[in-house]
């Protein structure tokens, strides 16, 4: 991390740092047993690439 | 006459759980995973302190803007709630943040939808702290 300009991370790293802890935390807060967290977790994180990934690509057209 | 159809009074057993369980979604405002740890749920409460934890030390290091008290708009003042709710993070934001935002790059705006985003998860977390003490299933 350099002082003066912050964390220097990508969209993308961006994207999946947040889908990653947002996952983790409702999976955990949302499903009791160890096995149904993980499906849940990886299940949630999917979707937020998939939709994310998706977004982007519909914006592209309008982005030039 | 009585109103027979108020709800009779709540007996004193039933107001005092009902006061713990505010103090435990309060204490789990104030510090993430808080009230999960006064319920022994240790799991949630380590998923809570770090995942929101975590996205607060991202977001003030991307330079994200930690949102005052003397906004100048309506989405200044949501902002605001929205990073309170980090409790005593917000406070941790502020002093990791000694540069200020910058907003100017696509990471400073990450980052203030990161710290909103912990805020806003914490208030959730809070929340279900408070309805797992209340006897809710969860």
């Amino acid at each position: 991390m350099n002082p003066e300009m912050g964390f220097k991370i990508s969209h993308l790293q961006s994207m999946l740092l947040f889908a990653v802890l947002i996952s983790i935390a409702f999976g955990f807060l949302s499903r009791r047993r160890p096995m149904e967290r993980v499906k849940y977790i990886l299940w949630s994180l999917f979707l937020f690439l998939l939709i994310g990934v998706g977004i982007g690509w519909a914006m592209y057209p309008f982005s030039r | 006459m009585a109103d027979e159809t108020a709800a009779p009074a709540a007996p004193p057993q039933d107001s005092r759980s009902e006061a713990m369980a505010f103090v435990i979604g309060v204490a789990g405002w104030l510090v993430p995973g808080l009230g999960h740890a006064l319920l022994k749920m240790w799991g949630r409460a380590t998923a809570c302190f770090l995942t929101v934890g975590l996205l607060v030390i991202l977001g003030a290091g991307m330079r994200g803007n930690v949102f005052t008290s003397t906004g100048n708009d309506a989405f200044d003042s949501l902002g605001y709630l929205a990073d309170l709710g980090t409790g005593t993070f917000y406070l941790l934001a502020r002093s990791l943040e000694t540069k200020g935002a910058d907003v100017s790059h696509a990471r400073g705006d990450y980052g203030t939808r990161f710290l909103a985003t912990a805020g806003v998860l914490n208030l959730l977390a809070a929340l279900h702290a408070y309805e797992a003490a209340r006897g809710r299933k969860a």
